[in-house]
Formats: structure tokens, sequence, C-alpha cells
């Protein structure tokens, strides 16, 4: 799967995952900061984004700070996907 | 002057050990009962560790009513009730159940597969022990009769808001005893819920301590025997401590996360103490909620921080939990006890597992073991759950309470809400008609039943950023509950608000469990779990309309609206908060229909079911008046009973006006026959569920539709009944 197409692929989990109603995953940056300021998750949305990810995308998320690095951006996230099948 | 509540009984069945000696001697010696699951398989899960009780003898009959969950209560509360020599015979006792699992352990998989196939039969009797009724039902028929029996739920909290519960009721002299507390057994839905949050410590539960990674579950009961003062001495009764003070409120902040600093909570402290009189100089303890999650602990050295001031340096803060684990809906009514009994007996209990204190906390500890202090003069319990609803129960000395005076007579006055009546004011029924106020659910018995399968969108009247987190059931509580404040002009701020609901979410719950048997545990749905906690919709609603009252669920089979309407009004009636809303929210489901209904209440499955919420605003005249509030309907009498209610009818106040009218949920012959033996039997009747559906919320739209009417003037006097086996509700309303 081509890096572009993953990405848009976690950013229609986001959405639907966290229900996100109202926003459109065309509209959530590859960059943008997901907690906080950006997108404005927390951290149960983290948790049932890292449970969605180990089930859609067959990949799982490791816990602590490296999730919190992971969890950066919808790039990071796709980074991380690619690394491990990639491995 | 208002009676001081003494605590003459106690009961515990903890992971330390069956009744309350077996639990004090290992918890001062500061032994851990936290190890590896037995229960149930937990080798699939992120941590399979828990305190557990160990075997319990589950009574076998009548079949599948009984769960472990309630066994254990039966030990906790028949320990209580024996300590404080109190004969349910012979006087007047209330039951109050704090909980949030009942029978899940015996259930969850029963309902994983319901979930895949739903199906009849002879296998749903299984079921009985499912709904958190199930506890006081067995209570009821091995230690009552009680007069009057709550099953409630606050999550974490539950058991501590058991207890106000019974304060309330005493101090309304409506019972002469209560045993109040909470129980909650171990099972697989709350261990990988848990799991799925991250929030279990791989090894340990570790309170306060800078290691802490997260708390460890336990499972048991406590309850707690309270009376009045003066007629437990009346009767030689000893005292173990005086329950003096006590609060409840809601952070409104967030579904699992505590707020951070601790601000509401520290309220909730501060009423508590004020409530008893006291200033924290009196303090000389405090039983923390103490899950040993980061969030938690730090959040509650925050509140206690605010909440004490300076004396925070000289009071000694403990957690039960890193011996006992968290044991959920029973944490509130085990902790009280032990508090209770910290104050008896001098001996403050420690903090197991707490070698490294963290020094950001700055609190003052009670490490590894018992200490024994010369005098407790007042302490502290708090109980925090999900969705941020917290409880903080004071007890102290009964003899120094006894030299002290109560902060009543210091006043002057009584505040005078023994005597304080009740009024609707907002009225509000959101479902298959769409969204009603005071007018159109007036109209209500005008309107010829019509179909209309699409409903309300609850989404077209809220915010869907804010409602992001709310399951449907919440969002329709929520259009209701607001529309309802709307409607009574009152902004949400200190309101209340108690939520009937006869099954909770059965559905989420079996689809969790059918997605970890087919997927495994690590498919628990981290989002999804806190709404399956009976008072999930509680807390939604309080976070989505910013309410910081009093707030948890009622469950009472066919009869919950009913049961959350008479509840919010004991709150406001006992002065415990100016203005509740007693909320009802039910989805249709088919588990319910086939399975539930028929099986609880009798009710046939053929009935056209509907998704329906409806809410009532409920305050008390004096707050109305002081506001200029439109009054919908005076609450004339509220009747509520057990067993076949054989008495009731001839108790309830007849109609002696012109145009009365009886509304009810639905028609059905019990009611019928109960009408008939009432002053209201040739009074015209009108039914919700012929406009409305079945829907276990009618019992709230009936009693909207009735003070909607009285408030537009189309009805006179209006009686509503709610009748399930072996409860009933009768509510009489008068003209504003």
């Amino acid at each position: 799967m081509d890096a572009a197409r993953l990405r848009t692929e976690i950013k229609e989990l986001i959405v639907t995952e966290l229900n996100l109603k109202g926003r459109l995953p065309q509209t959530i940056e590859d960059e943008m900061p997901l907690f906080g300021a950006g997108l404005g998750l927390d951290s149960l949305d983290a948790l049932q984004l890292a449970m969605s990810i180990e089930e859609k995308l067959g990949v799982r998320i490791p816990e602590g700070e490296e999730a919190r690095e992971i969890f950066r951006s919808v790039r990071a996230i796709a980074d991380h996907v690619a690394k491990v099948r990639g491995a | 002057m208002k009676p001081r509540l003494w605590v003459t009984g106690l009961g515990l069945v903890t992971p330390l050990g069956v009744g309350v000696e077996a639990t004090w001697s290992e918890l001062i010696r500061g032994r851990s009962a936290i190890g590896p699951i037995r229960l149930f398989d937990a080798s699939a899960q992120r941590v399979g560790r828990a305190a557990e009780v160990g075997e319990v003898a589950v009574p076998r009959e009548p079949r599948g009513a009984w769960s472990r969950t309630s066994a254990m209560a039966l030990l906790a509360a028949q320990e209580a009730l024996a300590m404080a020599r109190i004969e349910p015979a012979r006087t007047r006792v209330g039951l109050v159940v704090g909980g949030t699992t009942a029978g899940m352990f015996e259930t969850e998989q029963l309902l994983a597969r319901l979930h895949a196939e739903p199906e009849d039969g002879e296998r749903l009797v299984d079921l009985l022990s499912h709904p958190l009724t199930s506890t006081g039902d067995c209570l009821e028929r091995r230690l009552g009769p009680f007069i009057r029996v709550r099953s409630l739920s606050s999550a974490c909290s539950s058991g501590a808001n058991a207890v106000v519960v019974g304060a309330a009721w005493l101090l309304s002299g409506e019972v002469d005893a209560v045993v109040a507390g909470g129980c909650d057994g171990l099972c697989r839905l709350t261990l990988s819920g848990f799991n799925s949050l991250g929030a279990i410590d791989p090894e340990t539960c570790r309170p306060f301590d800078r290691r802490r990674r997260g708390t460890i579950l336990g499972e048991g009961a406590g309850f707690l025997v309270l009376e009045q003062a003066g007629r437990a001495s009346a009767r030689l009764a000893d005292p173990v401590a005086e329950l003096s003070g006590w609060a409840l409120g809601c952070e409104a902040h967030h579904i699992t996360n505590p707020a951070p600093d601790g601000h509401a909570m520290a309220g909730v402290i501060h009423r508590a103490l004020a409530r008893a009189g006291l200033s924290p100089r009196d303090v000389d303890y405090v039983n923390a909620h103490g899950t040993g999650t980061l969030a938690n602990d730090a959040m509650e050295a925050a509140a206690l921080a605010r909440a004490l001031g300076a004396e925070i340096d000289r009071v000694p803060v403990s957690s039960c939990k890193g011996q006992i684990g968290h044991t959920l809906g029973a944490a509130g009514g085990i902790e009280a006890a032990l508090t209770a009994l910290v104050v008896a007996r001098r001996v403050l209990v420690p903090t197991a597992g707490l070698d490294e204190p963290d020094a950001a906390l700055g609190l003052v500890h009670v490490p590894h073991v018992g200490r024994a202090v010369p005098r407790v003069r007042a302490a502290l319990s708090n109980a925090f759950g999900f969705g941020g609803m917290g409880t903080v129960l004071v007890f102290t000395e009964p003899a120094a309470a006894a030299a002290r005076k109560s902060p009543w007579q210091e006043r002057g006055d009584d505040p005078g809400h023994e005597t304080e009546t009740g009024v609707v004011t907002g009225v509000s029924v959101a479902g298959a008609l769409g969204l009603l106020g005071a007018e159109a659910c007036s109209e209500l018995p005008e309107l010829a039943p019509r179909e209309n399968p699409a409903g309300l969108d609850p989404d077209e009247h809220l915010d869907g950023d804010r409602a992001r987190r709310l399951d449907r059931t919440a969002r329709l509580a929520a259009v209701a509950v607001e529309r309802a404040l709307c409607d009574a002009s009152a902004s949400a701020g200190d309101v209340g608000l108690v939520f009937g609901s006869a099954f909770g979410s059965v559905d989420d719950c079996a689809r969790f469990m059918h997605r970890i048997a087919t997927k495994g545990v690590r498919a628990a749905s981290p989002a999804d779990f806190p709404n399956l906690v009976p008072s999930s919709p509680v807390g939604h609603v309080s976070i989505y309309s910013r309410m910081h009252g009093p707030a948890f669920m009622t469950a009472n089979l066919a009869t919950s609206g009913e049961d959350a309407f008479a509840q919010a009004l004991q709150l406001v009636c006992a002065g415990e908060v100016d203005r509740v809303v007693a909320c009802s929210s039910e989805l249709r489901s088919e588990i319910v229909e086939r399975a539930f209904a028929p099986l609880f209440d009798g009710l046939r499955s053929s009935a056209r079911h509907s998704d329906l919420a409806a809410a009532i605003v409920v305050e008390s005249r004096t707050e109305a008046r002081s506001r200029g509030a439109r009054v919908l309907a005076r609450i004339t009498q509220v009747l509520e009973w057990r067993g076949d209610g054989a008495g009731a009818g001839a108790a309830i106040r007849g109609p002696n006006s012109a145009r009365p009218q009886v509304i009810c949920a639905r028609s059905e012959d019990r009611v019928e026959d109960f009408v008939s033996r009432t002053p209201w039997r040739s009074c015209q009747r009108w039914f919700c569920s012929r406009t409305l559906g079945e829907s276990g919320a009618l019992g709230a739209a009936a009693i909207c539709v009735a003070a909607a009417r009285l408030g537009a003037g189309r009805v006179s006097e209006a009686l509503v009944v709610g009748l399930a086996p072996g409860r009933g509700y009768a509510i009489v309303l008068g003209a504003p």
C-alpha cells in the first residue's frame, strides 16, 4: 500500500472510530498535532485509536512514551505502520 | 433540630476475609490479597491479576436469581444487621444497594451468544441475576421485608452514594433504620475494560507511590446499618461511629479522566465537612479513594490540599486498594465501614506497597501497617467514579458529637426541608413523535396514535463535538434533559440528575463481550467500555450539560422512571439539592424485548417498541417561588412499596376536584386491578404506550404528561401508577 493511501486510511479511521462528526478526513493534515491544540484528541482517544489500528491495520502500537511519539501526527502513525509492516 | 445518625452495624466481605474482624485484622497487618486471577481464564489479558474473595457459596434457589455479587452482599448485609441487632420483620428498615455489575459474571457469556443469535426459551432464566435490581430482590427474599429498596449506581462511588441515600431516608423519618452499601463481583467485562484503558498496574496496586502505574481490581461487599441516634440509644444499641456529614457532586469534566485540578472534588469535601459542622482542623484521618492510577491520586491529592488547606501537612491519608484492590461499586461501602472502624478503634489503616511515596502529592502517609493513634475525632471516606461522580462521607466519634452543637442549632433555624414539598417546573419527552416540551406533552392524549419509525434524530439538537462520546441512550437523554431545563427556565449549574434504567445498556454489553469472544481481549474497545457502566448516561449528560449536582442512576425494572422520580424528590425534600432532573432513556433492544421484559416484568413482547427519553425537573417549592419559576404541578403524594401493594391502594389520596385523570405508562390488567382499589377507580384513564409505543422510559413519560396536563389546566389532578412484579409506585400530582 502506498504511503499516501495509508495516511488517508488512518484519517478515515480517526474520523469514524472517534466519532468526529462534521470533520472530513481530508481536512486532517498529515503533520497536524492530534492532541491538544491540533485535532483536540485526548488519552481515551489515543487508546481507542491504538485498538482500531491493531484491529484494522494489523499493527500493534506500543504503550507508554513510545506511543506518544507515534501518535504525534497522522504521518508519524503511518510511518510506524509502514516500518512494522516492512520489518 | 435534625436528628443525628449513628452507624450501629457493619458487614464486610473482602479479598482479605469474610467478616469485619477477618478483614480488619489482615488489613492492619498490611497483608495484600492481590494475586493471579483464578475465577476465570485471564491468561490472554494484559494484566491477569486481581484481589479475589475466593470461594463464595452462591445460593441456587430460585434458579438463575443469585450472582456471586448478591451472595457476597447477603453475607455483608446479614452481618451488619446482626451486629446492629435489627430484625427487619419488627421495624421499618430500608435497603439501599450500590453496585455496577450485579450478575455480569454469571451472564456475560450468555449475553455474548445472544448478541450473535437471539433466542427464546428456557435458558433465558439464567439472565435473572443480570439486572442491578437482582441483588436487592435476593436480599429482600432472605433478609426482608424491607419497606423500601433502592438499587443505584454511580460507578465507583456507588457504595458511598447508597449510604447518602440511606441517610436522606432516615432524616425524612420514612424509615427507622437503613442497611446501605455496595457490592461488586469480579467479571471478564470489567477486567477487559480496565485493561483496555491501560488502567491496571502490571504488578500490584501502589497508591501514592511514585512507581504506581494503575489500579488492581478487587471484589466484595460492604454494608452499614444506620439509624437515628435517639432511636438507637433508646434501644440501647452501641454506636460504632456517627455519620455526621456527607456530600455528593459531579465534576462534569470527562467520562474516564478526573479533572486534574481537583477543584470540584475539593468542593464536595468542603460541603461534607460543612454539613458535619466541622473544619479541617477537626479531621484526623482521610480514607482516600486512592486507586493507584497516576491521574486519580494526583487529582485526589490536589482536592485534599485545596479542601484541607494547611492541615494537609498534619492529616494522615491512606488507601486500602493496595490490599483489597479497587472493589468498584463495593468500594464506597467497604471503605465507609472501614473508616467508621478507624474512628471506633483509633487505628489508622495502612497503604500497602507504599515504599517510595510520590513527593509531588504532598501527603502524610500510613505506609505498610496500621498505626494506633490517641484518637480519631473525624475521618473522611472518599469515593470517586467514572464520569466524575464523587461522594465524601464524614464519620466522627459519637461521644464527641453529643457534646458538639449541631450545625442546625448553631444557625438557630432548622432549614425546614423535612416539610418541604416538591413541584415540577419542566418536562420533556423525546422519541418517535419528536422533541416535546410541556405544551406538546399536555396534548398527547388528544393525539391519534401514529407510526413514525424515523423517530427523533438527537444529533439535530446537540453540539456534535461535545456529544461525540455519547451513545444514543445518552444523546436522547441529553436532548430531553436540556429541553426540560429550558422549559423550566433553569440553568444547569448545581442541578442534580437521577437517571432511571431497568437493564442498562444490555445490547452494548452483549456486543462488547461478543467482540472479546470472537476477536480476543485486545479487541475490547476503550471508548465503548465506559458506556457499559450503568451510570454512564448520567456521567455523559452531566458532562454535556455541565451539571455539578448529585448524579446517579437507579434501577427498578419497568418502574425505573417512577423510581428515579421518587429518588429525585427525596433528594430535594432532604435538602441535598434544590433542583434535580429525573430522567429515563431507553432504546429498542431485541434482547430486552425477547428476554428481559417478559422474564422480569411479564411484558408482552408483541408490543411496538420505540426509542424514548423523558425528563422531569423537580425542585423545592421554596426554590421555585424564590426564582419566580412557572410551576406545572405540585407533587402531592408519592407512595412506593414492595410486595403486591395490597395496602397501598387505600392510602392514596382521593381526587377532590372536577377533572381528575389517571395517567399510566401502559395499559395492563395489573394497573386496572390496582386503580380499581383506589379512590380514583371511576376516573378517566390514559396510557402513554398508546401514542409513544412500548419503552422502558414510559414511566417517566407518564409523569411528564401528567405534570404537563396540570400545567395547561387540562386536568385538575392526576394519578400516575407504575407497577412491576413485587414493587409499585403511586404519584399524585395537583394543580400548581
